[in-house]
């Protein structure tokens, strides 16, 4: 009884602060997107009620829909393919060198770790001005070699944007899989060895088995994190060219806080949060069939 | 005796502490007067500050705070209508843009100033087009001072360079897509053509993309007869048939228009820089080339001519109000907002300011002081507002805008064809607007 209490007032301060800032202002959200909020115009005077209306016009609209595919394909390139399959390989090979006595392990962690401290805003730019087609970096080398410039933004806008969120997420991803690489008791290895397992069997039949609960975290973290983020796209193309790399989460922010439709907004804002649950849900419908 | 000095020291101390507390309760019973207003040029504060010294002399009872907001008009909207929404705006507000006052108007931000404008003899300087630019259901909402109009400005420098005439004026759309191409072609590093399009080009696609094709292709946006929006007409096509011919069959407009986060910070910069050849663009933008470059280097190396219909004459411009003061509701003291207002929008201040940030004056005064006169760049501005065509004053203007966005994103990326994104416009504003609200012209 005494333990219990101590540990409720243990997350009691943790809970609070969630409650505020994060349970509150999403039941809130929930509450808006049935409501016609606006910051302009008639609707800002007069709150209504307006039931599904915002849901039933979301599906028809075009901007919408468009924004709900770029987000899937910039979740699977650069969350699912990228960040964790790099993060997992990163991780790996700098286990690797650690195993070995490899040098240079901390110098790519070092790399990796600053990435990602850089903040959202300024790897945007740092990347905008890597892909520019007149000044950009990427052009300068390739003009260098005798190539002609690309059109990276132009042409491959949503290949621009999950190369740039990958770099800059990655060592999420690696320091997830490090730390859980580091649980691993190396005795484990050792006796595989000696009964004669390569270095991949060890990796399919011991690593990767006792780590999946981890990953499963890894995966919903950069998923929720990838979906809502949108300051790197906005940065890097705007949306742009057209709607090719408007997501999801950029969409929400521009209805509700360039057009200031906030209900309408909002709706765009729950949706990716059933979005994220799906996601969540089936990760962890994966783990527990794998583990019984 | 010491006990009396004691007693007299205890009524002075206590004599002194209601004096000061006295004091104190008139001070904080002083009134408080809010003034927000955006700039990021640095242009503003001196002028503002005129008009905040002349009133706190004649008012020196009340506190007047006065807030600078270095960002660009959309982030100071937020910011406004975020505080306005929860009651905690200012009393004066500052701001830029015509197709705010319907949605604010309607929404309850700012108040009717039919009152204060009857009985103030400058109000007469204002000429009617001007007094109609900032009515709004038949009530003066806004006190403009510096208008707004567009030029479709050229490098001097490259045109020479590529053999193009200088000076230029284009008879038709073809000109200036051939004059593009003669860039493209003999000036293979500079950036031939800019024309505004998608979500990036904020509110220049509308104003200074979208519009001045589409009204020059006699397109119509509103019907004030039916009291509705015209969501679909040849000139639609017309206007978009172009996006689609200098993005993408020319390859005339870089891509990256529609990728940057502020292309026009960019563009105006290179236009000036002669990296540039044609762009679209605001009569303010000149103003900027004159701080950077001084006149003598700006006249040198940047022109600017009206931009033809599509076929030739009209030539014509796209105006606006500009730069405006509203009264919010909510104000505790709107007479004294009224003052503060009336001490910037003085025939002075007016001409003054204009001069330096390069628009079109409001009052008619202040066009005549000689100083204004002697700038031939203001005067053609001036002159060029009488061809202006204006986009129509209702409060859906900013879902229109929003929605013609994504349409010339759509078309200028090749992402759909001019069919595909006009189908996609046409429902998504029957739904923004209600479908009984819209009409289609064949």
């Amino acid at each position: 009884m005494k333990r219990s209490y101590y540990l409720f007032l243990g997350i009691m301060p943790a809970a609070i602060l969630i409650l505020l800032f994060f349970v509150v202002p999403a039941i809130w959200g929930v509450y808006v997107s049935f409501t016609n909020m606006a910051l302009v115009g008639k609707a800002a005077r007069h709150l209504q009620f307006i039931g599904f209306q915002n849901y039933l016009r979301l599906f028809r609209d075009s901007a919408f829909l468009t924004s709900l595919i770029n987000s899937i394909w910039y979740v699977i390139g650069s969350a699912i393919l990228g960040q964790f399959l790099l993060g997992l390989g990163l991780a790996l090979l700098l286990e690797y060198t650690d195993r070995k006595n490899i040098k240079g392990g901390n110098v790519v962690y070092g790399v990796v770790v600053l990435a990602w401290l850089t903040p959202a805003l300024v790897s945007g730019f740092e990347w905008g001005a890597m892909y520019n087609y007149y000044y950009g970096t990427l052009n300068a080398i390739l003009r260098m070699v005798g190539l002609q410039r690309v059109n990276w933004l132009g042409n491959f806008p949503m290949v621009a944007v999950v190369v740039a969120n990958i770099c800059q997420g990655t060592a999420f991803s690696v320091m997830i899989f490090n730390s859980a690489l580091k649980t691993i008791s190396k005795e484990l290895y050792e006796a595989a060895r000696i009964d004669g397992a390569s270095y991949w069997k060890s990796i399919r039949y011991i690593t990767l088995p006792l780590i999946k609960k981890i990953a499963v975290i890894d995966l919903i973290s950069i998923t929720m994190s990838t979906f809502s983020g949108f300051l790197l796209i906005m940065t890097i193309t705007n949306g742009g060219p057209g709607m090719a790399t408007t997501t999801l989460s950029l969409y929400a922010y521009q209805t509700a806080f360039r057009n200031f439709r906030i209900g309408f907004g909002s709706s765009i804002s729950v949706v990716l949060l059933v979005i994220d649950l799906i996601f969540g849900l089936v990760y962890l419908k994966i783990l527990k069939k794998d583990l019984t | 005796m010491l006990l009396r000095w004691k007693g007299v020291g205890l009524i002075v101390t206590i004599a002194l502490m209601i004096v000061g507390i006295s004091v104190m309760a008139i001070a904080s019973s002083k009134l408080t007067l809010k003034v927000w207003y955006p700039d990021e040029a640095g242009i503003k504060p001196k002028y503002i500050a005129q008009a905040a010294e002349a009133f706190e002399k004649d008012f020196p009872n009340v506190n007047l705070e006065v807030k600078r907001f270095r960002m660009p008009p959309g982030d100071f909207k937020t910011k406004l209508l975020l505080a306005l929404a929860s009651n905690e705006g200012p009393d004066v507000i500052h701001f830029s843009g015509y197709s705010n006052i319907a949605e604010f108007a309607d929404a309850g931000y700012i108040m009717p100033l039919d009152k204060y404008v009857s009985n103030w003899a400058d109000w007469s300087q204002y000429p009617q087009s001007v007094k109609d630019g900032v009515t709004y259901e038949g009530h003066v909402y806004a006190i403009p001072y510096g208008l707004d109009m567009r030029w479709l400005y050229y490098n001097k420098n490259i045109f020479r360079s590529v053999g193009l005439p200088v000076p230029w004026q284009p008879q038709s759309w073809n000109d200036i897509i051939n004059a593009a191409i003669v860039i493209k072609e003999r000036a293979p590093d500079k950036i031939p053509y800019v024309l505004y399009a998608g979500v990036a080009g904020s509110g220049g696609t509308m104003d200074q993309g979208f519009l001045p094709l589409f009204y020059g292709a006699g397109g119509k946006f509103y019907d004030s007869k039916t009291h509705k929006w015209i969501i679909d007409s040849p000139a639609y096509r017309k206007a978009l048939e172009y996006y689609r011919q200098v993005f993408l069959t020319y390859k005339l407009v870089p891509q990256e228009v529609m990728t940057l986060p502020k292309p026009w910070t960019t563009m105006r910069r290179k236009i000036a820089e002669n990296g540039l050849g044609i762009l679209y663009e605001g009569g303010w933008v000149y103003g900027g080339f004159v701080q950077n470059l001084g006149l003598k280097r700006t006249q040198e190396t940047v022109g600017y001519a009206m931009m033809p219909s599509e076929s030739g004459k009209p030539f014509f411009t796209i105006g606006g109000s500009g730069t405006v003061w509203y009264i919010n509701t909510q104000s505790k003291h709107p007479g004294l907002a009224w003052e503060f207002i009336k001490r910037f929008n003085t025939k002075e201040i007016v001409a003054k300011i204009n001069l330096e940030e390069a628009h079109p004056v409001a009052r008619m005064d202040s066009a005549n002081l000689p100083e204004f006169k002697s700038q031939k760049y203001l005067v053609d501005s001036t002159e060029a507002l009488k061809y202006a065509k204006y986009p129509p004053l209702q409060p859906e203007l900013s879902k229109i805008a929003y929605r013609i966005k994504l349409l010339t994103g759509a078309v200028a990326s090749g992402r759909k064809t001019i069919e595909e994104a006009m189908r996609d416009y046409i429902n998504d504003v029957k739904a923004d607007v209600g479908a009984n609200n819209v009409e289609i012209l064949k």
